[in-house]
C-alpha cells in the first residue's frame, strides 16, 4: 500500500538543504583546494577527495534536493570536467539570496522574474567583455612591446618545460630512442611552430587557464601539442580531438614524472609481461575485440536458456569439457591468422591468458573503447564481438609493442607498462599520472581533465573571460548599477512595483561577492573579512570610473589589478601573468545553477511514495 | 457496523485462519477523517495548478528517483491512498488524462470543490447530484453555442492561434524553467510538428501521423529542431558509403540475438555435439544471405541483433540499426510501409521490405542519429528536445506531449476556450444570471424548492470561481469585473488602483482594462449579470487559450465524478 506524504514548510526547507549543500564544498572552490576525507561509517571505508564533483559524488545525497543537485552537477561534470564548484556554490549563495527575498515578503513570481533578469544580466556582461582570441593577440602584442617582458616570459616558460621533461620519466635512460626524439626536439619545435597572427599562444591561454594546477596543464598542453603535431591538423584550427587524449594512474612514483607519451600505455601483470617482452619491437597482426574473452560470455541481450540438458548416448571419459575445447579453438584460430596481440574493451578469462601466453599472444582487457576505435582505423582492424568471429580481414596489421617502463621496483608485486603503438600516427596521445600516494591518483586525474578540457573549449570557444574574479566583480558591478537605477527610478515616480527588483539583483550580486570572498579565503592569505573589503574597494573604483562597454582594454587592466590582488598569494609568479576563465563553462555553471535554485524555490511539498516508517513530524498521511 | 464474511470462511473449511469480518463505514462525507483527506488532496492538486504553480517532488522512501513536476498525470499517479474515495476521484481522472491530456488539473481541482461545497450547504445530497447535472448540461448547451463569449473559432489560415494554444499548454508548467523566447521556440516547434503531422493529399479516410520526442540533455533550449522523417540511434563509427536512392530496408520484430528466447523455460534436450547457439547463429546467416541477395540496404531490429550478424552486414555495406524499441516501431512501419518479421525461420516475403528516400549522420552532442527520409509525403516527424537539465527535460517532453494531443484535438472542433482563469468566471456568471431567471420553471422538474435550487446553483458556481482562484499562488487577489465577467488578478503589493492602470489586461489577455469599470472579489457576493459580449472590430487575440475539447470533457468528468462520490453511501472493505 502506498502513502502519500506531504512536507510543508513556511521557512522553505528546500532552499535551506540546496544552502546546506553548496556550504559543504565552500572551502574546495577556486584554485586552492584542500583534500578532504570521506568516510563510510558502517563500512569504515573512506576516500581521498579534491574537486567539487567528488565531494558531492561521494556524499551520495538522498533526499530529494539533494538528488536534483547530484543530477545537475554530474550532467555538467560530464561534459565540462570543471566549474562543478562554481555552479554548486552559485546555486548555495543565490538560494540564500531567495530565502532573504522570501523573508522580505516578495512572492515566488516577483522573484523568479527578477533572478532571470539578474542571469540575463551576468550573462549579458560575460558576453560583452569575454575576450576574443583577436583581442588577446593584441593584449598579448601591447604586453610584449615594451621592455620584451613578453618574450622572455616564453623562453622562461619553454626553459620551464625543458626542465620539467627533466624530471620526467621519459629522460631516464630505459627510453627507447623512438619516443625520445619528441622530447628531444620539444624546446625548438614548440618555438618553430608558426601560427596565426590572430591566434593566441596555446602557451599564454593554458598558462592562464590553469588556475593553480600548472602541473596538469603543462601535461594538457604537452599532450594537446603532440595530438596535434600527429594528427598533422592545419595549424590555423589549434582544436585538438580530446577523445584521443587517455590517462594512465601509476601508483608509487613521485609526481614529477608524469608525463606524456604518444601512443597507448597500458599496465601489465608478470605473465603478460614475459609474452610483452618477446613480441616487442616488430610489427603485430591485432585482433579488436569489443566483448569479454571468455567461453561462458554472450553478448548483450541474449537469454540463454535455463533447462537445456545435454544427452549423451555412450559414455566418454576422455572427453575434454566444453571450455577447453573453446579455449583450444581460440587459440588455433589466432594462430592460423597470427595474430600476436588481442585488445579487449571486456574481461578476460585467466585460462584464456594463460594458454595464449604459452603461444606468444599479449592479451589486454578493459581497454578504452575510443583506443580500439582508434587503432582500428589507423591498422585496418575490425573490432569484432566474439574471438571466434574473427577472420583474416578483421586482424589489423602493423602495430608495436614496447616496453614502456618496468615498474617493478617500485612496487612490492610486479608491474610494467607497455606502449602500443602504431607507425602510421595512430594519433593516440596518453598522459602518465603519477603519485606516491594511491589515494590521490584520482585527484590528480581528475585536474588534468578539468585542465585539457578547459583548454579545449577555450579554444573552442575562441574566447575567454577576465578571471581570477573578473567576471564576476563586472556582474556584481552591473548588477548594482542596474539596481541603483531600479531604486532611483522608484522614489522618482514614488510606487514601490519595482521595489523588489532591485533588492532581489542586489542580493544576487551579494551571492557573487560571496563566491569572490570564498575563493580569496581558500588561497589562505585572507581572512573573510580582509577578501571583502579588497572587493569593495574594487567595486567603489568601479563605480567611480563608470567604465563604458566599449574600451574593454581599460577593463583588462582593471581586472588585472584585481589579479595582483590574487596573485600577491604568491609572490615568486610574474605578476602579469593574466587569469582566464572558460566562458561557456561560467555561463553554463550560473545558468544551472539559477534553475536548481528556481526548481526548489518553487517546490512546495514533497510526495513520498511507498510503504515504510517515516517518523518526520511534518507528515501528512493521504 | 460490520458484515460477517459467511461465505469465506464456508469455503474455507479446511483451513483454521479466522478470517476477520468486512468493514462497512456509512456516511463517509461525514466523517472527519474523510474530509482531511479530501482536502489534502485538493490543497496538493490547486497549488500545481497554472502557471506560477508551486512544484512537487516525487519519490519512494527507498531512495528512488526524485521527479519534480506539476503535471497531474504524474501527480495523481503517485498518490496512492488506503481509502477508496480518493482511488475513485484519482482513477477517473487519470483516465480524462489519459484521453485527453489536458485539463487534468482543471477537473480535479473542480471535482473536489464540488464536494467539498457540497458539504457545506446543508441540502439533501440527492438535491445536489440533481441540480449539478441541470447545470451541467445548461454549461454544456452554452458552450456548444455558436455565439457563446468564452469560445473562439481558431482560424487555421494563420498559424498565430494554434501558437497560442500551444504556448499556453507550454508555459503552464514551470519545471520546465523556459524564458519567454524559449517558450516561444517550443510551441512554435510544437506547431511545426502538428502540421507535419497532417497529412497533405486526402485520400478516403484521414489518418495523422506521428510525432517521435528525441530529448537530449544538456544543450540550450533553442537547439531544439523538428525533422521530417525519423531519427533513430546509431552507432558512432557509422560510415555511408554511396547509396543510390531509394535504399530497400527491412525490419524485424523478432529478437535475432541468437537465443532460443521465445521457448521460455521449457526444458530441452540436446545431443552430445550439437551446438544450439551455432545452429540458431547459421540460421541467422542464412537470414542475413537472403537479404544481401535482395539488395537490402538498411536492416533494422526492434531488438538485439547477434553481433556476428551485425558483422556480417555491415562487412557487406548494410546499414545495422538494432534496439530500436516498441515505441518507435509504429512511426517507422508509417514511414516505410515495411511490414515486421516476427520470425527468423522463414524466407522473407518481398512484400515486408519497406523503401527510405535517403539516409544522412547528424551529430546532436555527443549523440549520432541516423536519420531516415522518407520514399513520398510523410506524416511522421521527429522533434529533438534539448535542455540544460534531467529534470528541466523530462517534463517539458510531457509538456510536449500534450501540446501535440491538444493540437490534434482541435482538428475534431475547430475552436478554442479563453484560458487564465476566464472561462471559469465567465461561465459562473452565466450560470448564476440563468439559474436566477428560470428558477421557476427548472425547480420543479428538478423536484425541489426555489431556495434549494439556488443554493445548489450557487456552490455549483462557487466551486468553479475557485478554479480560477486557484490559478494565484503568491497571495494575490483573484476580482471578476462586472461586464464581461472576465478574470483578473491583483499582486499582493499592488492596490487596486492598478487594476484601472490601462495597460491591465485580464487573464486571458482579451479585456483591457478602463477607468469605468467595475470589480467584485471573487470570494464576495455580487449581483448577478448577464456577461456582455464583447464587441470589437478585428477577431479577438487571446494570449492564453485553452483546449475546447478537453475542457468540456473535463467539466463533466468533474461533475459526474463529484456526484458519484456524494452519491456513495456504504464503504464495505475487506481487511483480511
Amino acid at each position: 500500500m502506498l502513502e502519500g506524504v506531504v512536507i510543508n514548510s513556511r521557512q522553505h526547507v528546500g532552499l535551506q538543504k540546496l544552502s546546506a549543500l553548496s556550504g559543504r564544498i565552500r572551502s574546495s572552490v577556486g584554485p586552492f583546494k584542500s583534500y578532504k576525507f570521506i568516510q563510510d561509517e558502517s563500512s569504515g571505508d573512506s576516500v581521498l577527495v579534491c574537486s567539487c564533483f567528488r565531494i558531492i559524488e561521494n556524499l551520495e545525497p538522498n533526499c530529494a534536493v539533494g538528488q536534483l543537485v547530484y543530477e545537475t552537477v554530474r550532467g555538467h561534470h560530464k561534459q565540462y570536467r570543471t566549474g562543478s564548484g562554481c555552479l554548486l556554490f552559485l546555486a548555495g549563495a543565490w538560494s540564500r539570496a531567495a530565502m532573504d527575498s522570501l523573508q522580505r515578503g516578495i512572492s515566488v513570481k516577483h522573484l523568479i522574474t527578477a533572478m532571470s533578469e539578474g542571469i540575463d544580466i551576468c550573462l549579458d556582461v560575460c558576453k560583452k567583455f569575454s575576450l576574443s582570441f583577436k583581442d588577446l593577440a593584441v593584449i598579448e602584442k601591447c604586453t610584449a612591446a615594451p621592455g620584451g617582458t613578453k618574450k622572455a616570459s616564453t623562453d622562461a616558460s619553454v626553459e620551464e618545460m625543458a626542465n620539467f621533461h627533466d624530471k620526467c620519466l621519459s629522460k631516464s635512460g630505459q627510453r627507447k630512442v623512438k619516443l625520445s626524439r619528441h622530447f628531444c626536439e620539444a624546446k625548438s619545435e614548440m618555438l618553430s611552430t608558426v601560427r596565426d597572427p590572430d591566434q593566441p599562444d596555446m602557451m599564454v591561454i593554458a598558462e592562464s587557464l590553469s588556475h593553480g594546477c600548472e602541473k596538469a596543464m603543462k601535461l594538457a598542453v604537452e599532450a594537446a601539442q603532440m595530438l596535434l603535431k600527429t594528427n598533422q591538423q592545419r595549424i590555423r584550427d589549434p582544436l585538438f580531438d580530446i577523445s584521443k587524449m587517455l590517462t594512465c594512474l601509476v601508483s608509487g612514483l613521485p609526481e614529477d614524472c608524469a608525463c606524456v607519451v604518444e601512443g597507448c600505455i597500458l599496465l601489465l601483470s608478470d605473465e603478460q609481461a614475459a609474452v610483452a617482452h618477446v613480441v616487442k619491437q616488430q610489427p603485430l597482426k591485432v585482433a579488436l575485440i569489443t566483448g569479454d574473452l571468455s567461453p561462458t560470455y554472450r553478448h548483450l541481450g541474449f537469454k540463454s536458456l535455463p533447462g537445456e540438458q545435454c544427452v549423451r548416448e555412450n559414455l566418454d571419459l576422455s572427453a575434454s569439457s566444453k571450455e577447453d575445447e573453446w579455449v583450444d579453438k581460440v587459440v588455433k584460430l589466432l594462430l592460423n591468422l597470427e595474430v600476436k596481440l588481442i585488445l579487449t574493451a571486456g574481461l578476460v578469462s585467466q585460462k584464456v591468458i594463460q594458454h595464449c601466453g604459452r603461444h606468444q599472444i599479449l592479451v589486454m582487457e578493459k581497454v578504452n573503447s575510443s583506443v580500439l576505435k582508434t587503432i582500428g582505423s589507423s591498422t585496418g582492424a575490425i573490432p569484432v564481438h566474439y574471438a571466434t568471429q574473427l577472420t583474416e580481414s578483421c586482424v589489423g596489421d602493423g602495430v608495436n609493442v614496447e616496453i614502456w617502463r618496468d615498474l617493478s621496483s617500485y612496487e612490492r608485486k610486479s608491474l610494467t607498462a607497455v606502449n602500443i603503438s602504431t607507425g602510421r600516427n595512430s594519433g593516440l596521445v596518453t598522459v602518465v599520472v603519477t603519485s606516491c600516494v594511491h589515494g590521490k591518483l584520482q585527484a590528480l586525474e581528475d585536474q588534468f581533465w578539468a585542465c585539457a578540457y578547459r583548454l579545449h573549449q577555450a579554444l573552442k570557444d575562441g574566447a575567454l573571460l577576465p578571471g581570477a574574479g573578473g567576471a564576476e566583480v563586472l556582474c556584481v558591478h552591473q548588477l548594482q548599477k542596474q539596481a541603483e537605477h531600479d531604486r532611483a527610478k522608484d522614489s522618482k515616480t514614488g510606487s514601490a512595483a519595482n521595489l523588489y527588483r532591485g533588492l532581489v539583483l542586489q542580493l544576487m550580486a551579494d551571492g557573487l561577492i560571496d563566491y569572490i570572498t570564498a575563493v580569496m579565503v581558500n588561497t589562505g592569505s585572507f581572512t573573510a573579512a580582509n577578501a571583502r573589503t579588497i572587493v569593495r574597494k574594487q567595486l567603489t573604483e568601479f563605480h567611480r570610473d563608470e567604465i563604458s562597454t566599449g574600451k574593454f582594454l581599460q577593463l583588462v587592466s582593471q581586472s588585472k589589478r584585481e589579479d595582483a590582488g590574487f596573485s600577491a598569494v604568491k609572490p615568486d609568479e610574474a605578476p602579469a601573468l593574466n587569469i582566464y576563465d572558460n566562458l561557456s563553462v561560467k555561463q553554463e555553471a550560473w545558468r544551472k545553477a539559477l534553475d536548481l535554485v528556481f526548481l526548489v524555490l518553487q517546490t512546495d511539498a514533497e510526495i513520498i511514495t511507498g510503504t515504510g516508517q517515516n517518523n518526520e513530524g511534518n507528515l501528512m498521511l493521504l | 457496523m460490520y458484515i460477517a464474511s459467511y461465505l469465506s470462511s464456508l469455503m474455507q473449511m479446511s483451513r483454521l485462519v479466522k478470517k476477520s469480518p468486512s468493514v462497512c463505514t456509512d456516511l463517509l462525507l461525514n466523517s472527519s477523517d474523510v474530509c482531511n483527506k479530501l482536502r489534502l488532496m485538493k490543497e496538493l492538486l490547486k497549488s500545481s495548478y497554472g502557471p506560477t504553480a508551486r512544484l512537487k517532488q516525487v519519490h519512494n522512501n527507498i531512495g528512488g528517483a526524485v521527479v519534480t513536476t506539476s503535471t497531474s498525470s504524474v501527480l495523481l499517479q503517485a498518490i496512492s491512498s488506503s481509502h477508496p474515495i480518493i482511488s475513485l476521484i484519482k482513477g477517473s481522472i487519470l483516465n480524462h488524462v489519459s484521453r485527453f491530456s489536458d485539463c487534468g488539473l482543471f477537473a480535479s481541482v473542480f471535482c473536489l470543490s464540488l464536494i467539498e461545497e457540497a458539504g457545506r450547504c446543508d441540502l439533501s445530497k440527492n438535491v445536489i447530484i440533481r441540480v449539478n447535472k441541470h447545470i451541467l448540461s445548461l454549461c454544456t448547451a452554452h458552450l456548444q453555442q455558436e455565439d457563446c463569449g468564452c469560445k473562439v473559432q481558431l482560424d487555421f489560415c494563420s498559424s498565430q492561434s494554434l501558437i497560442t494554444l500551444a504556448r499556453s499548454v507550454i508555459s503552464s508548467k514551470p519545471t520546465c524553467v523556459l524564458s519567454e523566447p524559449e517558450s516561444t521556440h517550443i510551441s512554435r516547434l510544437a506547431v511545426q510538428a502538428f502540421l507535419l503531422t497532417v497529412p497533405c493529399n486526402i485520400p478516403d479516410k484521414v489518418r495523422l501521423g506521428r510525432t517521435v520526442i528525441i530529448p537530449i540533455e544538456g544543450h540550450s533550449v533553442q537547439k531544439s529542431a523538428v525533422f521530417p522523417g525519423l531519427l533513430l540511434d546509431t552507432p558512432e563509427n557509422i560510415s555511408l558509403g554511396n547509396l543510390c536512392s531509394p535504399l530497400r530496408m527491412v525490419l524485424f520484430s523478432a529478437s535475432l540475438a541468437g537465443d532460443l528466447g521465445e521457448l521460455g523455460d521449457g526444458r530441452i534436450e540436446v545431443h552430445q555435439g550439437v551446438d544450439t547457439d551455432s545452429q540458431i547463429l547459421g540460421q541467422l546467416l542464412e537470414l542475413g544471405k537472403q537479404v544481401l541477395k535482395d539488395e537490402v540496404k538498411l536492416f533494422v531490429c526492434q531488438k538485439v541483433i547477434h553481433p556476428v550478424l551485425q558483422h556480417y552486414l555491415r562487412c557487406n555495406a548494410i546499414i545495422v540499426i538494432e534496439r530500436l524499441g516498441i515505441s518507435l516501431m509504429e512511426p517507422l512501419i508509417q514511414l516505410t510501409g515495411a511490414q515486421p518479421v516476427a520470425t527468423l525461420h522463414t524466407t522473407i516475403p518481398r512484400e515486408a521490405y519497406g523503401e527510405v528516400h535517403n539516409v544522412s549522420v547528424r551529430q546532436f552532442g555527443s549523440k549520432t542519429k541516423l536519420h531516415l527520409h522518407p520514399a513520398g509525403k510523410t506524416t511522421t516527424c521527429t522533434t529533438i528536445l534539448c535542455h540544460r537539465n534531467e529534470t528541466m527535460l523530462n517534463e517539458l517532453k510531457l509538456v510536449c506531449q500534450k501540446a501535440e494531443h491538444v493540437l490534434r484535438l482541435t482538428l475534431r472542433e475547430p475552436c478554442a476556450l479563453l484560458g487564465g482563469g476566464c472561462t471559469e468566471t465567465h461561465l459562473a456568471a452565466y450560470v448564476r444570471h440563468q439559474s436566477k431567471n428560470n428558477v421557476s420553471e427548472s425547480s420543479p422538474v428538478l423536484g425541489c424548492s426555489q431556495t434549494e435550487y439556488l443554493v445548489a446553483a450557487e456552490a455549483f458556481c462557487r466551486s468553479l470561481e475557485s478554479v480560477a482562484t486557484s490559478l494565484e499562488h503568491d497571495d494575490g487577489a483573484s476580482l471578476i469585473d462586472l461586464t464581461h465577467a472576465h478574470h483578473w488578478t491583483l499582486p499582493s503589493d499592488v492596490t487596486e488602483e492598478h487594476l484601472e492602470d490601462a495597460t491591465a489586461l485580464c487573464g486571458c489577455g482579451v479585456v483591457q482594462s478602463c477607468q469605468n469599470k467595475k470589480w467584485s472579489y471573487l470570494n464576495t457576493e455580487y449581483a448577478e449579470f448577464s456577461p456582455a459580449p464583447l464587441l470589437t472590430a478585428s477577431p479577438l487575440q487571446p494570449t492564453v487559450l485553452d483546449s475546447f475539447t478537453a475542457k468540456v470533457n473535463a467539466l463533466e468528468v468533474a461533475v459526474e465524478t463529484a456526484n458519484l462520490v456524494l452519491d456513495v453511501r456504504y464503504v464495505i472493505q475487506d481487511v483480511n
